[in-house]
């Protein structure tokens, strides 16, 4: 009955605080270490800007809709004394044209590389010179902070997590199946992934709870990093999806599946896309069982923009929870080039950074709609992802999109080009 | 959006070894950084992952849509014709107007975008062509013939009807938009 859930759900709970109060620092410390760090790195990026004397390279200038540069030397900046058509003329498109191709606008406020603001990693500045003593003293503390404070103190919090996760598991598995064991379970993996997140120390909102995955869904979000799971699992519990490894992550993976069922395949059924299908929808199917967490990208995007969604998720029937992740890339880049870095290199940068900042938006549950196929659903959701997370939907902006909007603005570029043309035709024949 | 931040100003460093039908410039391109950031541009652009780019992919850009003239430099990117632009297409094409391009190279290249049967003259069909793509509807056809003899007229100093490239770079010489 309920009075004998209560007392170990009581004794869970005390628990917990109390775990949370050693682990944890409390929220609103977080937000004022980011704002510090904030401000230190306006304060860097102005020195490096002021040490930095090398002229603005032609090819990187912003985006600019004045026609009238196309004639550039002196003497024909004044329109009206302009010649009519001009042979170079074409430079200038020309030239826009390949700017556009090597950098647009859209999406070079995400690349990693293009931060207009130095946040004292030097990884994440290819070009670092020596400017001032400040500048490099500065970055000197910031490298003793992160390696020597952070980074000790962030490994035995990661490791206390896993190792905790490993051990409650395997001891709740023992428990019979039931309304106590799923309670457990929910509490134990929240716990622990809250602690993960501590170890990173991820400054994470969110947005739109109301719209949180239920129970006989599908989550769908898109993929930066192996953190994205870590970020999601600690606000809500989710059965994962993925195939067993071996080593440490496949010890994690079989205490896992004791406590609460995640669709676990070995590398030989990957290969099967219907065993696969079968086994999700059969999950969904089952009411009791938690959301599925799948990344329909499959791959890590570089957070700028989310490309294709892979359709097998859209096949199954149910309904889907669109989630859009969005780290700030100005306190570190969480992108894992996995053929850059393994994953070891890759979560021990992350864990001396100075942290991690992202938004998480819960989005509004979708469904296929009447007569609408996978591929068509998936690029949907897509959509709304992206434009939730202010994220680059590159496929979509450059498929579908309606072909009247693509041939208005081009149509501007010709009008205006011909009045330059034509304007001085008539001045001419005025004179 | 302020000043840059000097990240992006590697292009001094890249090496003049970059010339267009160098192996050994293509395999050590990776390594350097200005082309790994052209390697990643080029990644995020290949949307099907084909490792060759195609006009869709290129018209995924936004201001790229707004270009009357993007079809005609895909075109030039594409040395082999095959109608998509790879990896090597794209690296020679887009340095040509980096710092390291050489201004005969870029006068080259517009030279191209008239030049569309690649005969190596601009003839008064494709001038008027080009034109049309550049104004749209905007202009009347007899307006448009016009400009198009008059500006062939002063170009053409050796009297044989059409542009030679020749005669397309003294025309061009005479403002500083290279």
């Amino acid at each position: 009955g309920l009075g004998f859930d209560s007392i170990p759900c009581s004794v869970f709970q005390k628990l917990l605080k109390r775990l949370s109060a050693i682990f944890g620092v409390s929220f609103g410390i977080r937000r004022l270490y980011m704002k510090t760090l904030l401000k230190v790195f306006e304060w860097a990026t102005v020195r490096l800007e002021r040490g930095a004397k090398e002229n603005n390279h032609p090819l990187y200038k912003p985006y600019s809709n004045e026609i009238k540069e196309i004639r550039r030397s002196g003497s024909n900046k004044d329109l009206d004394s302009a010649s009519e058509f001009e042979m170079s003329d074409i430079f200038y498109f020309a030239r826009r044209g390949v700017e556009s191709i090597m950098d647009d606008e859209v999406t070079k406020r995400f690349s990693a590389e293009e931060l207009e603001s130095w946040n004292l990693l030097t990884r994440s500045n290819y070009n670092f010179q020596y400017i001032s003593l400040r500048l490099t003293v500065l970055w000197g503390l910031g490298l003793l902070i992160r390696y020597g404070l952070l980074l000790p103190l962030r490994v035995t919090l990661a490791f206390t997590g896993v190792g905790l996760l490993v051990f409650l598991t395997s001891l709740i598995g023992l428990l019979p199946n039931g309304r106590i064991k799923n309670l457990l379970s929910e509490k134990v993996h929240l716990m622990c992934y809250r602690i993960c997140v501590r170890a990173l120390t991820a400054i994470i909102t969110y947005h739109d709870s109301e719209n949180k995955p239920k129970n006989g869904g599908i989550c769908v979000a898109n993929h930066t990093s192996p953190i994205d799971v870590i970020i999601l699992a600690s606000d809500g519990c989710y059965a994962m999806v993925g195939q067993i490894h071996g080593g440490l992550m496949g010890v994690i993976q079989r205490s896992m599946v004791k406590a609460c069922p995640h669709v676990w395949f070995e590398r030989s059924e990957v290969k099967d896309r219907h065993l696969v299908a079968k086994r999700l929808s059969d999950h969904v199917d089952d009411k009791t069982k938690l959301p599925i967490l799948i990344f329909p990208e499959g791959t890590c995007i570089n957070n700028t923009s989310v490309m294709m969604f892979k359709k097998g998720s859209f096949e199954i029937g149910t309904t889907v929870y669109p989630v859009a992740i969005k780290y700030d890339p100005r306190f570190g880049d969480a992108f894992w080039n996995s053929s850059k870095f393994g994953m070891v290199n890759y979560l021990l940068r992350m864990m001396s950074s100075w942290a991690i900042v992202c938004s998480v938006w819960y989005l509004p549950p979708m469904s296929r709609e009447e007569g609408e196929d996978a591929v068509h659903f998936a690029n949907r959701v897509k959509a709304a992802i992206a434009r939730q997370g202010g994220l680059v939907d590159l496929l979509w902006d450059g498929g579908l999109k309606r072909d009247k909007v693509k041939d208005t603005f081009k149509e501007e570029q010709q009008k205006l080009y011909s009045k330059m043309l034509v304007g001085t035709q008539e001045d001419r024949s005025r004179s | 959006t302020g000043p840059r931040c000097p990240t992006t100003r590697r292009s001094r460093e890249l090496q003049i070894w970059v010339k267009p039908n160098c192996f050994l410039a293509l395999v050590t391109l990776p390594f350097v950084s200005e082309v790994r950031r052209l390697d990643k541009r080029f990644k995020k652009l290949d949307l099907d992952d084909s490792g060759e780019l195609s006009v869709k992919e290129f018209m995924s850009l936004p201001e790229l849509q707004q270009n009357p003239l993007v079809q005609r430099v895909i075109d030039i990117f594409d040395k082999d014709g095959n109608g998509e632009v790879d990896f090597s297409e794209f690296i020679e094409g887009v340095l040509q107007f980096s710092v390291k391009g050489t201004k005969e190279q870029r006068l080259h290249f517009a030279f191209r975008i008239y030049d569309l049967d690649n005969d190596g003259f601009i003839s008064n069909g494709e001038l008027f062509l080009t034109l049309k793509t550049m104004v749209g509807k905007n202009l009347e056809d007899v307006q448009l013939q016009q400009l198009v003899d008059k500006t062939i007229l002063s170009a053409d100093t050796d009297r044989d009807g059409r542009v030679s490239f020749q005669e397309f770079c003294k025309v061009s010489q005479t403002n500083g938009v290279l």
